[in-house]
């Protein structure tokens, strides 16, 4: 009788012993959860003639002294260079084409990030965008008062400008504007497997093994 | 220790899937179904040490533990880490599809050659401290091994294999003597709870 307490408590013992290395490891997964790691990503982005290009860890670490290395559409090597102390690695525009940069970190660690075309060659579609909106200018309806003289206003100060110079103002205030935009998406931009992802992996381990139990336990019986 | 997509050439990813593959068979051959649930343990187990980031070294390295699974598996870990590989290929893009094979064997054969080197260590007759050496070194050369497999991989595509493997090897050097404790406190623990585990029931016979 006693010896079978004794044993009962030693199973309790250990369940309770189980059941707190799972917590231990749960804990040790999700207490890292901002530095989950293992590959690494290259987000590029155009500002003005210059491109920028943030390389890093999965887990947010950034990639120091990686290569670089942008090629054209052809898979022609245009140039290439190193990533400074923050990942970062920026170039001029060699050419406005679709561009494709690869990212050759060491130990086997390969990323890329294609810059399409349309966002390099980006004055043809502002001009469009620029004529739009002179359009829709034209069209509104000129029946306030106020709106009338705005115009007035506008108008010769529009044309003492001229185009390119607009399209150089517009792009530069648009790069600012969008430079934290930019910065958002680069830090934002494949931030690490998360719960959906762990549990998932989990579940289909415990099916497989289900799936296996199965048909052992099937040939078994035959 | 995932090597990317198209960073290897052809032929080295068609030979490792082969290598990897027969392994796999290996480890399949006589399953045991009371093998299954263990290995389903430990598989989960090495899917979800590749998120246990170690901030350590110039690089960013994980927990691999393809020592605990080699030592407690043997041949059983090569399906167990192709399943943990290819979950983590698919869910955490870590590797990729085709180097699959690869990254298999670059993990799993460490984890049997492990188990030939260390596993006697663990037997129930041999002694607190021969275990515990046993547990850690396994730990240890198994993630050694790995990095040197990555360097060869890489040599074999045309990368100078010393500074590869030298590379590979200094970054997961942390890693090597976080894995061993892993490792030793993990067989010891298991060897108070489920001895039997560690008898080597899971050799080929």
């Amino acid at each position: 009788m006693r010896r079978n307490d004794h044993s009962i408590n030693r199973a309790a013992f250990y369940r309770s012993k189980i059941a707190y290395l799972v917590f231990a490891i749960l804990w040790l997964v999700f207490s890292h959860a901002p530095a989950f790691a293992h590959k690494v990503t290259i987000f590029a982005w155009v500002d003005g003639d210059t491109i920028h290009t943030q390389s890093k860890f999965s887990g947010g670490k950034r990639v120091k002294g990686a290569l670089v290395v942008v090629f054209d559409s052809e898979g022609n090597a245009l140039l290439e260079g190193k990533t400074d102390e923050n990942g970062m690695f920026s170039f001029k525009i060699p050419q406005k084409t679709e561009l494709k940069v690869v990212l050759k970190a060491s130990m086997g660690h390969m990323a890329e990030w294609k810059i399409p075309a349309e966002e390099i060659t980006g004055s043809g579609s502002e001009n469009n965008t620029l004529a739009t909106i002179e359009k829709a200018s034209n069209k509104t309806p000129t029946g306030s008062e106020s709106i009338k003289t705005d115009e007035d206003v506008l108008k010769p100060a529009t044309i003492g400008l001229g185009r390119e110079e607009i399209e150089e103002i517009i792009d530069a205030s648009l790069d600012k504007k969008l430079a934290p935009i930019y910065d958002m998406l680069a830090n934002t931009y494949d931030q690490g497997p998360g719960l959906t992802e762990i549990m998932g992996g989990i579940g289909y381990i415990i099916g497989l093994v289900g799936v296996a139990l199965y048909f052992s336990n099937r040939r078994r019986k035959e | 220790m995932h090597i990317s997509e198209g960073v290897l050439s052809p032929a080295v990813l068609l030979g490792g899937a082969a290598i990897a593959a027969a392994g796999v068979a290996a480890g399949l051959k006589d399953l045991d179904q009371k093998e299954i649930p263990s290995m389903g343990i430990l598989s989960a187990a090495f899917f979800v040490a590749s998120l246990i980031h170690v901030p350590v070294g110039p690089a960013s390295v994980h927990l691999i533990l393809n020592g605990l699974l080699g030592l407690i598996l043997g041949w059983k870990a090569f399906p167990a880490i192709l399943v943990g590989t290819a979950l983590q290929a698919l869910l955490f893009q870590f590797g990729g599809i085709t180097t699959l094979g690869v990254n298999t064997l670059n993990m799993a054969l460490p984890a049997v050659i492990c188990y030939y080197l260390f596993g006697w260590g663990l037997k129930s007759g041999s002694g607190r401290s021969v275990f515990i050496f046993t547990a850690f070194a396994s730990g240890c050369c198994a993630v050694l091994i790995s990095g040197i497999m990555v360097g060869f991989s890489l040599y074999l595509t045309g990368e100078a294999f010393l500074p590869a493997a030298q590379l590979v090897v200094a970054a997961h050097l942390p890693i090597m003597f976080i894995e061993g404790g892993l490792t030793a406190a993990c067989t010891l623990f298991l060897r108070k709870v489920r001895p039997e585990l560690l008898e080597g029931v899971y050799a080929p016979k």
